[in-house]
């Protein structure tokens, strides 16, 4: 893949990142019912590691030559939302940056650093995914 | 109540379906991943949408999360996207808006046009393509109306 497509799935994985950070928040302050108690402090943490990634991958875009840029469309309802929405809402999330460092790992091919960097990030999020999904299961 | 109130196809909604439509009908597949970058948004983002699709019955997944439409959603897009034509040809063809122009406002218009008002502006298409002497006497005086507020001549003095 040419360096400006590698840049823009970069920056796409940034938006990807920063975009579930905020849903993180957002679900983490309004979560209600009997699960608030053990979910608000898993998805302030998913929210912090989240904002970790996304930091890094700016970094990432800044060491291939690019300038992070962020395009985000996100609308946020004001809503309480309950256990199992903030759960299918971490999963599509976590299903999303997962599928999103595959394909970075297929574009960095030749490129061993990112290669790496990717892979790293696809086992991260596959944990996190597995992790989510359980939840969910009764 | 009203109607639109009623209505179940929100703007996201509409776009999601098209893009899916529009991705299926240009590649012959559609991925979570495509229809994001089709519209613009993170992947967590359509895939938020689209699950909630699925739970509607309009959206299905196969075995490898291919994207596909149930008969009801392709309805829907169908019908999405006729309106989509009408209301663009409405917009370039008789009130001269430019095409960039035209394409922004269908986008935000075409789930919300009723049928039955997408229909009335496709007759009033077919009446103006149909080169009738009235249909280029209607458009001729349109435009000059459109540019100075004077092209009605005929009912000057009455």
């Amino acid at each position: 893949m040419e360096k400006p497509d590698l840049l823009r799935t970069l920056n796409e994985i940034y938006a990807e990142e920063v975009e579930a950070a905020i849903r993180y928040l957002h679900m983490a302050v309004t979560i209600k019912g009997m699960y608030r108690l053990a979910l608000r402090d898993e998805l302030l943490e998913a929210m912090r590691e989240t904002m970790d990634h996304a930091r890094v991958v700016a970094e990432k875009v800044l060491e291939m030559g690019g300038v992070p840029a962020l395009d985000l469309k996100v609308q946020l309802p004001g809503e309480m939302t309950t256990g199992a929405e903030a759960v299918r809402t971490a999963v599509a999330f976590e299903q999303g940056a997962q599928e999103a460092y595959a394909d970075l790992l297929e574009a960095a091919a030749g490129d061993v650093a990112m290669e790496e960097f990717a892979r790293a990030q696809v086992a991260l999020e596959s944990e996190h995914l597995a992790h989510f999904r359980l939840l969910l299961e009764e | 109540m009203s109607t639109y109130e009623h209505d179940p196809v929100s703007h996201s909604v509409a776009h999601h379906l098209v893009a899916i439509a529009e991705l299926l009908e240009e590649y012959g597949y559609a991925r979570v991943t495509d229809v994001a970058r089709h519209l613009g948004i993170t992947r967590g983002s359509a895939s938020i949408t689209l699950k909630s699709l699925e739970q509607k019955g309009l959206v299905t997944y196969d075995d490898r999360r291919f994207l596909g439409l149930s008969e009801a959603g392709r309805q829907v897009a169908e019908s999405i996207q006729a309106k989509k034509a009408v209301l663009r040809d409405l917009l370039v063809r008789v009130l001269g808006v430019d095409e960039k122009q035209a394409e922004e406002d269908t986008c935000k218009l075409e789930h919300l046009v009723s049928a039955r008002t997408a229909e009335r502006a496709r007759r009033l298409l077919d009446f103006i393509e149909s080169g009738s002497s009235e249909a280029r006497r209607f458009l001729a005086a349109f435009g000059r109306f459109r540019k100075d507020g004077t092209g009605g001549t005929e009912e000057k003095g009455r």
